[in-house]
């Protein structure tokens, strides 16, 4: 691929966020899969209620850093972590820190939908059901699913199988079903790959609606997603964070070569 | 370049070399249970110790029971008078001893005429006993050769009866109902043992074990204890149950055997099953900060749950089936009563019919073969089951 980073680059910063707006802050984050290092020195500050895209290139880090947040990537054999992760000013990563726990704090939704084979009322009762709650789930499902834009289309039907939904629906539902844990953050890996332009625009204006409550970090590989969702864009190549700042400057005025080429589209 | 011709040619070709084995397997099939099936109905010439007299299918039929109805008929007929039959029937221990000496039965020719009923008793002599085939060809020859006191029957094996009697040395009064009972005791512990211990073997072996040197073992031996010949388990229950644990010639001890001979299937089949399941779901489900335990009893193996189903139904089915190690287990070939419990000695569908074909009477013959019909049967049945709870569960996933 065209052109590598030095070995000493430093991540370049337009309008740095201000610590008082931080949710989840990444510190000099790096990554082993076994002997290949996945990220390198990551540093992120993720604002409060607003939207961060990470875009880049297949294979450049984004989805490991995404689920480094909510440590997703203890599940695979042989991985191997340094430096920090604060989540509302919490270490994720320090000693008796238990990862069921971050995940119950964590939402997460996939590329592709994938509701449990159960009912849509049992798929949104999963998460706090986990956490041990019985009663007044009826409340906490209805209110999920009206966040997630689905209850008007499923309330009739709530104890039909999730797979009698259409693609678009079941990724809403999985939505949902993040959000009834309520989490703080979002975690969004390429949520609308697997779907239609109709349903990808449902996707893309219900993010839209949620930064007023949540915290949304979504990895995408469409730059004009990432343009019409975001606040602030996250560029990565080869494991490293080579430039983050507001989307629209990203966009227009790009500062690194790197970014300048990727967002115009000559490479990646 | 090929012809078009000469291709369409070979095509041809090639769809009769996979179509003309797949007829002549179902020819072979339906030859056989058509085999099987004529062989449970047969021709007798008798010369009953009874009445001798038939009752036509109305006279039979009863509100109180055809049994009780036919019974005296033939009590009458025999010369007992209304007070005397009244006497016996209503005292359960002559009642119980007329039913075990006496057979109603509903023959499908008497003489040539059609469903009339007939009581037998042990005491009968057979004249001969010849096959459907042969007695609708000379059919003519042999009622006219009839001597007096003769009778030529279409006797039916498979009658309503036939499940309810119990083991006899007379032919005609032999029955299935202490195999039947024997292999519904053998099933159920089969599957309260052997289920609950694959499926667990199988959630160990894919979600909790890690690749290591005793797993890959344990995977390459699983795959060869399911091909080893159920004789050799025969003989390890023998020595183990039977023997050293001195649980005797039991029902259990056939439990025991049969499971340790079914789980590698179970196991397997689960493992297959929950291999299956999509890794997203347990993505979705570690998540939304699900532990393993939460993820493998909420997610993984509701999922599964057809696949497990449909590997434990036809593991039961071949324990079902098996009749070898229980011979080496030393199950009874006669037994006179009902099996009560998981200690009592027993008998099962397939040794039933491996003993009756192997008696001296050769219209026990006629029996196996009833019993062969009930045992495909209750095969069918199993094989429907799996099938519908496949497409239940299907549709709910």
């Amino acid at each position: 691929m065209s052109g590598a980073l030095p070995e000493d680059h430093v991540t370049v910063r337009t309008q740095k966020v201000p610590p008082a707006d931080a949710v989840v802050e990444i510190d000099s984050f790096g990554l082993w899969y076994g002997s290949f290092k996945a990220l390198d020195n990551v540093s992120l500050t993720v604002p409060r209620h607003q939207v961060t895209a990470l875009i880049g290139a297949s294979g450049c880090g984004k989805s490991t850093l995404l689920r480094s947040i909510n440590r997703m990537n203890d599940l695979v054999e042989g991985v191997r972590t340094e430096g920090r992760v604060r989540y509302e000013g919490e270490e994720l990563y320090g000693a008796g820190v238990d990862p069921v726990e971050v995940r119950r704090r964590v939402g997460m939704v996939f590329q592709k939908p994938n509701p449990f084979p159960k009912s849509i009322y049992d798929n949104v009762a999963f998460g706090p059901r986990l956490a041990g709650r019985r009663g007044g789930l009826d409340g906490v499902v209805e209110r999920a699913l009206r966040d997630a834009a689905l209850w008007d289309e499923v309330k009739g039907k709530l104890d039909g199988s999730a797979f009698g939904l259409s693609g678009g629906q079941q990724q809403r539902l999985c939505i949902a079903r993040a959000l009834a844990t309520e989490p703080q953050v979002l975690l969004m890996d390429e949520p609308t790959s697997a779907l239609d332009p109709i349903a990808t625009d449902r996707i893309e204006r219900l993010i839209g609606e949620l930064t007023g409550r949540y915290t949304v970090l979504i990895v995408t590989h469409n730059m004009q997603q990432a343009g019409r969702v975001s606040d602030r864009t996250a560029f990565m190549h080869l494991g490293r964070l080579v430039e983050e700042g507001p989307t629209d400057q990203m966009f227009t005025a790009p500062k690194h070569e790197l970014t300048e080429r990727y967002v115009s589209g000559r490479f990646g | 370049m090929t012809a078009p011709g000469a291709r369409r040619l070979r095509g041809r070709l090639f769809h009769l070399a996979v179509l003309v084995p797949t007829l002549l397997g179902l020819a072979v099939l339906l030859a056989l249970i058509f085999d099987v099936l004529t062989d449970t109905v047969s021709w007798q010439v008798v010369e009953p110790r009874g009445s001798g007299v038939s009752f036509s299918f109305w006279e039979g039929i009863s509100l109180a029971g055809s049994w009780e109805r036919v019974a005296r008929l033939e009590l009458a007929a025999r010369g007992e008078s209304a007070v005397a039959i009244d006497e016996l029937l209503s005292d359960p221990e002559e009642r119980r001893k007329f039913a075990a000496r006496n057979r109603v039965e509903l023959m499908w020719s008497v003489d040539g005429r059609p469903l009339r009923w007939v009581v037998s008793t042990t005491r009968d002599r057979l004249v001969a006993d010849f096959s459907l085939a042969r007695g609708l060809r000379e059919r003519s020859t042999h009622r006219a050769s009839l001597e007096s006191g003769e009778h030529l029957y279409l006797n039916p094996w498979l009658d309503a009866s036939f499940f309810t009697r119990r083991a006899s040395r007379s032919p005609a009064m032999a029955g299935l109902a202490p195999a039947l009972v024997g292999s519904l005791w053998l099933i159920v512990l089969v599957i309260l043992i052997a289920v609950p211990l694959g499926v667990a073997a199988a959630v160990y072996l894919e979600e909790y074990s890690q690749e290591s040197r005793l797993t890959r073992l344990l995977e390459v031996n699983l795959r060869n204890l399911a091909g080893v010949p159920s004789i050799v388990y025969g003989l390890l229950g023998l020595s183990v149950f039977v023997r050293f644990m001195r649980l005797g010639p039991v029902i259990l001890s056939a439990a025991l055997t049969l499971s340790l001979l079914v789980v590698p299937v179970v196991i397997i089949a689960s493992r297959e099953a929950i291999r299956a399941v999509p890794s997203t779901l347990r993505q979705a489900a570690y998540g939304l900060g699900a532990t393993r335990s939460q993820v493998t009893f909420g997610v993984v193996l509701p999922a599964a749950r057809s696949g497990i189903v449909t590997g434990v139904i036809l593991a039961v089915a071949r324990a079902l089936g098996e009749t070898a190690p229980l011979l080496l287990l030393g199950a009874a070939v006669f037994v006179p009563g009902l099996p009560k419990g998981p200690l009592s000695e027993y008998t099962v569908l397939p040794l039933q019919i491996y003993s009756w074909v192997g008696e001296n009477k050769p219209e026990f013959a006629h029996a196996a073969s009833a019993g062969i019909v009930v045992m495909l049967a209750v095969l069918v049945l199993f094989y429907g089951v799996a099938f519908r709870l496949r497409r239940v569960f299907g549709r709910q996933a």
